[in-house]
């Protein structure tokens, strides 16, 4: 399948997963652009979607919470942010994803 | 003051940050994380993982201050404690 092909199968795919968890694609269509193409290449690398902006490790287990959408593992944190940390997801509220800072998530736990 | 970044080559915040630091004339080092060698990683991450709980990126140094992800406010905060204007 061509980079192009994959982008649109993966966009499908990850919708059906994050609209029950109340969140949609970023409105800013070039970002989500560029994160699936990552994404496309990730997986031509790995053979998974993982997150473009968090590293992969030899723990599989810390690997597994990066697959994309990795939102269910990340739930406290994400929603605190109203974005994924990559920023390709955004909660259906959001109309403005500029708005949206990455915090991490030590500074969310400490409150 | 000195700035350095560990950074992603597939995180479109890894730009977004060097392009800060580059319209303030302030000079950074960075590395890529995934670019690096397996030796590398394992330094970069036992580094990161002093100050951070998550392998998230862009993990920034400005001085002796961390900031984890692209927060252009604490960038600027830190820039003028710094003595940056």
């Amino acid at each position: 399948m061509n980079p192009e092909s994959r982008k649109r199968a993966l966009r499908y795919l990850f919708q059906k997963v994050i609209d029950p968890l109340g969140y949609k694609f970023s409105p800013d269509e070039e970002l989500v652009d560029f994160l699936l193409e990552q994404e496309v290449k990730l997986e031509q690398k790995h053979g998974i979607t993982y997150c473009p902006c968090q590293g992969i490790t030899k723990k599989r287990e810390d690997n597994m919470k990066i697959v994309c959408p990795c939102i269910p593992f990340h739930r406290k944190h994400y929603d605190a942010m109203k974005r994924c940390w990559c920023g390709l997801y955004v909660h259906k509220d959001v109309t403005n994803p500029d708005e949206l800072r990455q915090i991490p998530f030590d500074e969310i736990k400490r409150g | 003051m000195k700035v350095f970044m560990y950074t992603l080559s597939t995180c479109p915040w890894r730009r977004k940050t060097k392009q800060f630091f580059k319209e303030r004339n302030v000079k950074f080092d960075f590395v890529d994380y995934d670019l690096a060698g397996d030796e590398e990683q394992e330094k970069i991450l036992e580094d990161m993982l002093k100050h951070t709980s998550n392998t998230t990126f862009p993990f920034v140094i400005i001085g002796k201050e961390v900031v984890v992800g692209y927060n252009p406010e604490r960038y600027l905060e830190l820039l003028k404690k710094g003595g940056k204007k």
